[in-house]
């Protein structure tokens, strides 16, 4: 309805760092040079679990290189995530510990003139460990009498003893479960596993440092939050803010890898202080793939359901396996919990969460943040109890899902918001008839090496983590949006653009509150320094958060420039309007219904400076005070080769439900990446642990850790995506979130049509093909 | 170590390098000549990030000795729009059917289905999977990418 009336919003226009971008123009941390810059290389243990007892860096100091260790280094802890509120932040780390946690974590470092002579240096430092048992299973860590990777560590400021290596535990409950599965005519109960997912975007992580003569420093790194990054090296290193200046930096995909103030920028800051000297750090992939990865689950969860298909009651018990040092399992707890309570509505519901630490690389946010796991469990469910009920699976979830009036958990129990946009049914519906969901048979009627299949899921991710009252999550945005004396614009964020479009939004939405053609609005370089707070890019937040307070800047510098131009034309000022005018390319200033009233924008910008009125600028600081859900839908066909185990996905339907689309076609490229991803965590992708050394199996290279590549994805043609007609009446131009929703659904939806195809309900990803055979072997009907 | 001579002729500038025989093209090209737009992703050739065309053909950077191309015609990323900016079709395409995301694999991307178009003007979706299937992207799923090749493919 209101889409009809934008010249900006939904679109399509070339992303204004297209340019750049295809032709090897954009600059990424790891292009960023400086004068006399110096190469870093960090020392990381090949061990799993040891105290480092001593280390001698006299050959390295003698080749030239600076060198740093714990000694070096402020004993400060802390926690690289600095989202939640610090009270609830867990900090168990420093800048280079004495004690190491897990393979590939870094405990010194060096800087030299070459990245060769850096590595010639490193590999020279001699290091004494004292090696102390190691630990990978987390049932295991929790064992009396099991190895302890931290007698304590601090909660805020506050120091926290940690026993059989919980890292933390939170409880969720509302009504009475056990009354609720009494009432139940049906009780099902399954455990869930998810795998080690690791990030694998393309830019590893990587930072420049440049110390300053003023004793503060300059910081290129790859983060999703130059603020918070800001804020922890000034906390660490003691520096006052107004000498810390880190700048934003195209970053070569993130998916979560970088919603923290990576280790290797502190390692890199205190080379640089003590080489003072400007210092480059650009992790290879091994390091990369030892510094983070996706929370893994064990989900055991359980349903009390109706004859008719009324869900009673819901429980889901959590371990997550967070490896050697907790960065957000608490609100990732929390927010399992809330994506578990925001799928489904249960009248009694309980949820138990357990985050271990292991020697293992640490677990951080990747895409979905526990969301992909909680759906992969309860979407799965949904469909085995539709099964037993004799119910259509997509009736079954349109008879219970969450929806419009309905409360929604954005980021656990404290962050809680109304549903008032939803496009579920919408979404189910036609995806059904596009995907021709009619013609689905059982199993049990497929024969033949390749068997087809099938299946459904849905899901959700929060729109930024706003709420009616603060709760333990951070959600703040500002934004400065200035009309040029042309008729252009400029404005200004800390927002972060991951390769999503999240900055070109930010455009379209100045473009449109404007008035004024999208080409004409540019989009500023930010740093520190000159931007307001913005808490982070994650969480679906930017369009939905950051773009609101671009909205309030825009439409405050418009009210600037629609009074100076009454002023001009002599009318009130809430009669006029603004519209972009192709013959002049800019916006034009009229009165409707007149035809002398009309000035261009750039004549009143310019003309108000003249005349010394003032300048069309705008700044909003801005925290939504809800987190809408952003709905989506997978439908997935695969096709199973029974002789290989192998599966191919062959169709596709992705859907989402994200209000008004603002870049269309930088959505729908969410939604093809995300399904790739989301088939990732299904069929491909987890990074396992040799016991014995606490080292990668796929030893941190892209030959042993697979993900999808071109030809694994279904042809062009075969996977369609579309958009629920929503309008969030709460968000900029009725927009939310796209981001991590769309690989929400996807991992589900995979094994629902593995069982569709060969009758194996695979509750364990990856659903690789030797687990494929070694189920199909029980399988009395298929040829071996 | 012995530092080598070696003449690139890179984007069609001549170039004299003085460089040690364990150095690979991949550094070369970016710290040395100081061309950035080719990437590091992975340093073992196992997602063509770091793509060059070098007499004609595609190359892995970073598996490639600069000593061992000593001589050799290169064409980085840089290099494929018209001098005055003009930018080649398949860079059209690109932004056209949004095949560019974080942009990180972008100018492997471009250079291997270059390479393609170059050799078979007119491929079929399935041999545009499978000529670029060496390169990763972790952002598009793909689809973008080869219906950008597949718009230039004839």
């Amino acid at each position: 309805m209101e889409q009809n009336k934008f010249h900006a919003i939904g679109r399509i226009a070339r992303r204004k760092d297209g340019i750049a971008k295809v032709t090897g123009r954009e600059v990424y941390s790891s292009d960023v040079t400086l004068p006399h810059l110096l190469f870093a290389r960090v020392l990381r243990s090949p061990i799993p679990h040891a105290r480092i007892k001593s280390i001698n860096t006299r050959e390295a100091e003698k080749m030239g290189a600076v060198c740093i260790t714990s000694e070096d280094t402020p004993d400060i802890k802390y926690n690289e995530r600095q989202v939640s509120i610090p009270e609830k932040t867990y900090r168990d780390r420093v800048v280079l510990p004495d004690k190491v946690r897990h393979v590939g974590e870094g405990f010194a470092a060096v800087a030299a003139k070459t990245e060769s002579l850096a590595e010639k240096a490193m590999r020279s430092i001699e290091v004494e460990y004292e090696k102390l048992p190691a630990i990978f299973d987390p049932y295991e860590a929790m064992r009396s009498g099991s190895p302890q990777l931290y007698d304590e560590i601090c909660l805020g400021d506050t120091k926290l003893p940690i026993e059989s290596n919980i890292a933390c535990h939170r409880e969720v409950g509302e009504g009475d479960v056990e009354h609720g599965f009494k009432e139940a005519d049906l009780v099902v109960e399954k455990e869930f596993r998810t795998g080690r997912v690791y990030h694998a975007q393309m830019e590893t992580k990587s930072v420049v440092c440049r110390p300053e003569p003023d004793g503060g420093i300059s910081v290129w790194p790859t983060t999703q939050s130059i603020h918070n990054t800001r804020q922890l090296l000034g906390r660490i290193f003691s520096i006052s803010l107004n000498k810390l200046n880190v700048h934003r930096v195209p970053i070569g995909g993130s998916f979560g890898s970088s919603i923290q103030m990576n280790t290797c920028i502190p390692i890199c800051v205190a080379l640089a202080l003590k080489a003072q000297k400007p210092v480059k750090l650009v992790l290879s992939r091994e390091e990369d793939m030892y510094d983070h990865c996706k929370y893994p689950v064990i989900i055991q969860l359980k349903y009390g359901v109706k004859k008719d298909g009324t869900i009673t009651a819901g429980e889901l018990k959590t371990i997550v396996d967070i490896g050697g040092h907790n960065i957000q399992a608490y609100p990732l707890l929390g927010c399992m919990a809330g994506w578990f309570v925001s799928l489904y509505r249960m009248p009694h519901l309980q949820f138990d969460g357990t985050a271990v630490y292991t020697n293992k690389a640490p677990g951080c946010a990747m895409q979905g943040y526990g969301n992909p796991q909680v759906s992969f469990a309860v979407e799965s469910m949904i469909d085995i109890i539709a099964e037993e009920l004799g119910m259509d699976p997509i009736a079954l979830r349109l008879k219970n899902y969450v929806g419009l009036g309905e409360t929604f958990w954005g980021q656990g129990p404290t962050v809680r918001s109304v549903i008032r946009s939803c496009g579920v049914e919408e979404m189910l519906l036609k995806g059904k008839d596009m995907i021709e969901w009619d013609q689905r048979v059982s199993p049990d009627k497929k024969t033949g090496r390749y068997r087809k299949g099938v299946g459904v899921a849905r899901g959700f991710h929060t729109s930024g983590t706003g709420a009616p009252t603060p709760g333990e999550v951070i959600d703040y945005s500002t934004a400065m949006v200035k009309v040029n004396e042309d008729g252009s614009a400029d404005f200004s964020t800390a927002l972060m653009c991951h390769g999503g479009g999240t900055l070109e939004a930010g455009a379209k939405i100045v473009a449109e509150e404007l008035g004024i053609p999208i080409d004409k609005v540019g989009i500023s370089p930010a740093d520190t320094r000159s931007t307001g707070y913005d808490v982070c890019t994650h969480a679906t937040r930017g369009i939905y958060c950051g773009g609101a307070s671009i909205q309030r800047a825009a439409k405050e510098a418009k009210a600037k420039l629609l009074k100076f131009a009454s002023r001009l034309l002599d009318v009130n000022p809430e009669a006029l309007k603004i519209q972009p005018r192709e013959e002049s390319d800019q916006g034009h200033i009229f009165l409707p219904g007149s035809l002398e009233k009309h000035i261009p924008v750039g004549e009143v910008a310019k003309m108000a400076q003249y005349k010394g009125w003032g300048t069309a600028i705008g700044v909003a600081s801005h925290r939504q005070v809800n987190c809408p859900p952003c709905f989506v839908t997978n439908f997935i066909e695969v096709e199973v080769d029974t002789y290989t185990g192998e599966i191919k996905t062959t169709r596709a339907v992705a859907a989402v439900d994200c209000g008004t689309p603002i870049n269309p076609d930088l959505a729908a490229g969410q939604l093809e990446g995300g399904l790739c991803r989301g088939i990732g965590l299904a069929l491909l992708e987890s990074t396992d642990y040799d016991p014995e050394t606490g080292r990668l199996t796929c030893g941190g290279t892209f030959i042993d850790y697979k993900f999808y590549t071109p030809v694994d994805m279904p042809p062009v043609d075969k996977v369609k995506t579309f958009f629920a007609d929503t309008y969030e009446s709460s968000g900029p131009f009725g927009a939310k979130g796209v981001g991590e929703a769309a690989n929400n659904a996807t991992a589900a939806a995979v094994v629902n049509a593995i069982y569709n195809a060969i009758g194996i309900r695979f509750a364990e990803a990856p659903v690789t093909p030797e687990r494929v055979l070694k189920a199909l072997q029980n399988q009395p009907d298929v040829e071996k | 170590m012995k530092k080598y001579t070696i003449h690139l002729t890179v984007n069609g500038e001549k170039h004299t390098l003085e460089v040690y025989p364990n150095a690979l093209l991949l550094n070369v090209i970016r710290e040395d000549i100081g061309l950035t737009g080719t990437k590091y992703a992975c340093g073992t050739g196992q997602c063509g990030a770091c793509t060059v065309e070098v007499n004609g053909e595609p190359v892995l950077g970073c598996m490639t000795l600069a000593v061992a191309v000593d001589g050799a015609e290169i064409k980085t990323i840089e290099g494929l729009a018209q001098p005055d900016g003009t930018l080649d079709p398949l860079q059209e395409a690109f932004l056209d059917t949004n095949a560019v995301q974080c942009g990180f694999c972008t100018s492997g991307m471009i250079l291997i289905g270059k390479d393609l178009l170059n050799k078979n003007p007119s491929p079929s979706e399935s041999e545009i999977r499978n000529h670029i299937k060496g390169n990763l992207c972790r952002c598009t799923g793909y689809n973008g990418i080869t219906r950008a090749i597949l718009k230039c493919s004839k």
